[in-house]
């Protein structure tokens, strides 16, 4: 409707990065690859950069809880390797059907096979 | 009966925002405009206004293109809805883009439209340029990149005369005055950073940054909630899950302990939380989208369709005008009585002589007063429709008694339509096949009618006979089929909640505690980083003790995220926990947590000495993007070094080789 008119605004110089539709567009860089560049240059030992405030890893022991239900898990079924924290969590585990496992493995960072 | 305790969805919607007047004070001197750029939100308003006049979700949904190239319009690219022009956000959920990637920009083409929007919004109409210093926030040690070209589009772009750059983190300390001396904890969307300030200086190599924060909390509770209940995948939307973070999430004081209570069967009776998804009746309609989705599709199809319809009779009134006003022109020219031009100028317009061209004109007209007409009669409709009032036949009495009756009686009459209906169906259906009593029936009506004498059609009810064998739906079965969908809607609205809504609830035990932990314990979303108390830990590590002391008596928690019940206690309880017997230590939570960075970013600009901490153009052009003048609130400064040039590629004592590279650095 009105858009050709809103692309137009008076204020503004030019247009600095949006491009016109159809015409080709920029690639920005991710933050990662930002990062990669910047780690690539020689800077002074002083210099605080976003890379190098990361929170250091954890030296605690990993609390291990139940994925269906957030209790305590002392259990992992060997099947699934679901968390479970009693035997009536145990027999639902048991019946979840294969996406679902897959998801509450997905979401707790576990569904790779390294580590 | 435990219907108090359930909890009702809210679903907020968004308001679009106005545009703001842009006053002579504004215009002319220059005020200072703030804007707090977050990865969640972003605040804007002028130096001298109490509050932000625009807050908004920084995020912008980019609508594909029409594909429809049946009409001969040209592709009409819906346009780019930004920040609270979402309305409905879940409807353009796979659309939606955003200049961040975690809490830095990095996608610029967006964040233009995002200034264009702030802008527009504030009504600036100066010409050719944004006549205001800007004060923007960034992320803690933004990438110099980053910072680079934010500059080079607010200078370059926008002509803006100078720029501050600031961390909300540290705008937001000082607006709440608690001192020189703190460790401030942020908790932002993307993620919390630890920051200690000892005598108003930044100790910027001991700040730490856990990578996690309100979006991940949103996505782990939106995939809890999904797994937990499969059937309700598309009923369970981030809005909610956001809803849900926002308004029932707390921090537990002792995470173990409180998990532990949730094992017992009738604490967790006593205590769930119940949600209600809203109920759809799915009924007449067996597709996949929800009746409330389908409503509102329709309802924005047929405006569209509207708006379409309008602009098309505009051109049309426009463009007969023109004609018209040609014609009249030519009237004219015949009337003083120069018939040479008349002539070439008909000639022009294919009219054949003075009486056509009098025909041709009072046809214009007409027309034109058609489409007046035509205009101000949608104009009318659209207005009528809005004013329609709800329908009165379906009034339910106040008495609860007559109610009750009157609920009773409604649902009979929607039972006794259903069953009509689906008799009819059957009927049909069975007379379609062969061998079956339906058809078998058809058949001898059909015989009987062949068989009938003159005396055929005296009766009124011989004709129900064509009824009864024709094969498609009849009239009555559409006038039944309106009178069902208004029982319908009229039982959805009236019909306390039945067994079936019970099947939509969500049951919350130990959820609202165990996503906000997600910043005490990342590794519950497999994220190894060390959580919010271990890495205070680490980092009081780095100091000595008077100065541990002095940072453990002034936490400073600020931040969107931040604002869980509870949090203050447990960071208490854990610094209790790891800092030396004896010792003491205060936690003090920001009096807006989301907010306070831009009022503080506001009386910084307010200040005396803000004009000493501006990046001018100058500046800008002189020492590149990346420039920063420090100040109280601002990021460190270090220039990017050169990179490093691989000499062994460069044969030394080469001239021509130095000389290229002094051309190309000009």
């Amino acid at each position: 409707m009105s858009n050709e008119l809103e692309k137009y605004y008076c204020f503004k110089r030019e247009n600095k990065f949006i491009v016109k539709s159809g015409s080709k567009k920029r690639m920005w860089r991710s933050l990662k690859q930002i990062l990669t560049a910047d780690r690539a240059l020689p800077w002074p030992n002083e210099a605080v950069l976003y890379y190098s405030i990361n929170a250091p890893p954890t030296f605690k022991p990993i609390k291990k809880y139940s994925d269906i239900s957030g209790l305590p898990a002392p259990y992992m079924d060997r099947h699934s390797k679901l968390y479970f924290s009693n035997a009536e969590e145990f027999a639902t585990v048991r019946n979840l059907p294969m996406d679902i496992t897959a998801g509450y493995l997905q979401l707790r960072g576990a569904n790779t096979i390294v580590g | 009966m435990d219907e108090e305790n359930v909890i009702i969805f809210k679903d907020y919607k968004t308001v679009p925002d106005v545009v703001h007047e842009y006053s002579p004070t504004l215009k002319f001197e220059h005020i200072p405009l703030i804007i707090d750029n977050g990865s969640y939100q972003c605040r804007v308003g002028w130096s001298i206004s109490e509050e932000p006049h625009l807050i908004f979700k920084n995020l912008i949904a980019r609508p594909r293109k029409d594909r429809c190239k049946k009409d001969a319009e040209p592709p009409v690219t819906p346009p780019i809805q930004i920040g609270n022009d979402i309305i409905n956000i879940e409807a353009v959920r796979f659309q939606l883009k955003t200049q961040f990637d975690k809490n830095v920009v990095t996608h610029f083409e967006v964040q233009e439209q995002v200034c264009d929007y702030i802008f527009s919004h504030l009504g600036i109409d100066s010409e050719g340029a944004v006549n205001h210093p800007i004060v923007m926030t960034e992320a803690f040690v933004t990438p110099n990149y980053s910072r680079q070209l934010m500059s080079e589009l607010l200078f370059e772009g926008y002509g803006i005369p100078a720029v501050s750059y600031g961390v909300d983190s540290l705008f937001s300390f000082y607006k709440n005055d608690i001192g020189d001396t703190a460790l401030l904890v942020n908790c932002g969307y993307h993620t919390i950073h630890i920051i200690p300030v000892i005598k108003g200086k930044v100790i910027a190599e001991h700040a730490r940054r856990i990578n996690l924060g309100g979006s991940e909390m949103i996505f782990y509770l939106h995939k809890l909630l999904q797994l937990k209940y499969p059937v309700h995948v598309n009923a369970i939307t981030m809005s909610r899950a956001e809803e849900i973070l926002q308004e029932h999430c707390s921090v537990a004081l002792d995470y173990k302990e409180e998990i532990t209570k949730w094992a017992n069967a009738d604490y967790y009776d006593a205590n769930v939380k119940k949600l209600q998804l809203p109920v759809i009746q799915s009924s007449s309609s067996s597709s996949t989208l929800t009746a409330e989705q389908q409503k509102e599709r329709k309802k924005e199809m047929a405006k569209r369709l509207l708006e379409i319809n309008a602009r098309k009779r505009e051109e049309r009134l426009a463009e007969d005008e023109e004609q018209l006003n040609q014609l009249l022109a030519l009237h004219e020219i015949m009337e003083d009585g120069d018939t040479d031009e008349f002539d070439e100028a008909i000639r022009d317009l294919d009219i054949k002589s003075f009486e056509d061209l009098q025909r041709q004109i009072s046809n214009k007209q007409m027309r034109i007063e058609k489409n007046k007409q035509r205009i101000a009669a949608a104009a009318n409709a659209e207005e009528s429709v809005d004013a329609r009032p709800p329908p009165g036949r379906f009034q339910p009495p106040t008495d609860p008694d007559a109610f009750q009756i009157w609920l009773n009686d409604t649902r009979t009459k929607y039972r006794e339509l259903m069953a009509r209906r689906e008799a009819r169906r059957a009927r049909r259906a069975a007379m379609v096949r062969r061998r079956t009593a339906a058809a078998a029936e058809r058949m001898r009506v059909i015989s009987r009618l062949a068989a009938a004498g003159d005396d055929f059609g005296n009766h009124d009810s011989d004709w129900d006979a064509y009824k009864s064998i024709s094969r498609e739906a009849d009239s009555d079965s559409e006038a039944d089929g309106e009178r069902l969908v208004e029982l319908e809607e009229v039982l959805r609205e009236y019909e306390p909640i039945p067994a079936k809504h019970r099947e939509r609830q969500l049951h919350l035990a130990i959820e609202p505690f165990r996503v906000p932990e997600l910043m005490f314990q990342p590794s519950m979303l497999g994220n190894l980083e060390a959580g919010l108390a271990e890495t205070m830990e680490y980092l009081f590590k780095h100091f000595t003790p008077e100065e541990q002391l002095l940072l453990a008596n002034n936490v400073f928690i600020t931040g969107g995220s931040s604002q869980f019940p509870g949090l203050k206690e447990r960071l208490e309880r854990e610094l209790l926990e790891m800092r030396p017997f004896k010792s003491t230590h205060k936690v003090v939570m920001a009096k807006n947590p989301s907010l306070d960075a831009w009022y503080g970013a506001r009386d910084f600009a307010s200040s005396n000495a803000f004009e000493n901490f501006c990046i001018t153009k100058e500046d800008y052009l002189e020492m590149g993007g990346e420039y920063l003048k420090e100040h109280y609130a601002s990021n460190p400064y270090f220039k990017s070094p050169a990179p490093i040039v691989d000499t062994t590629l460069v044969p030394a004592g080469d001239s021509n080789v130095i000389k290229e590279e002094v051309i190309v650095d000009c």
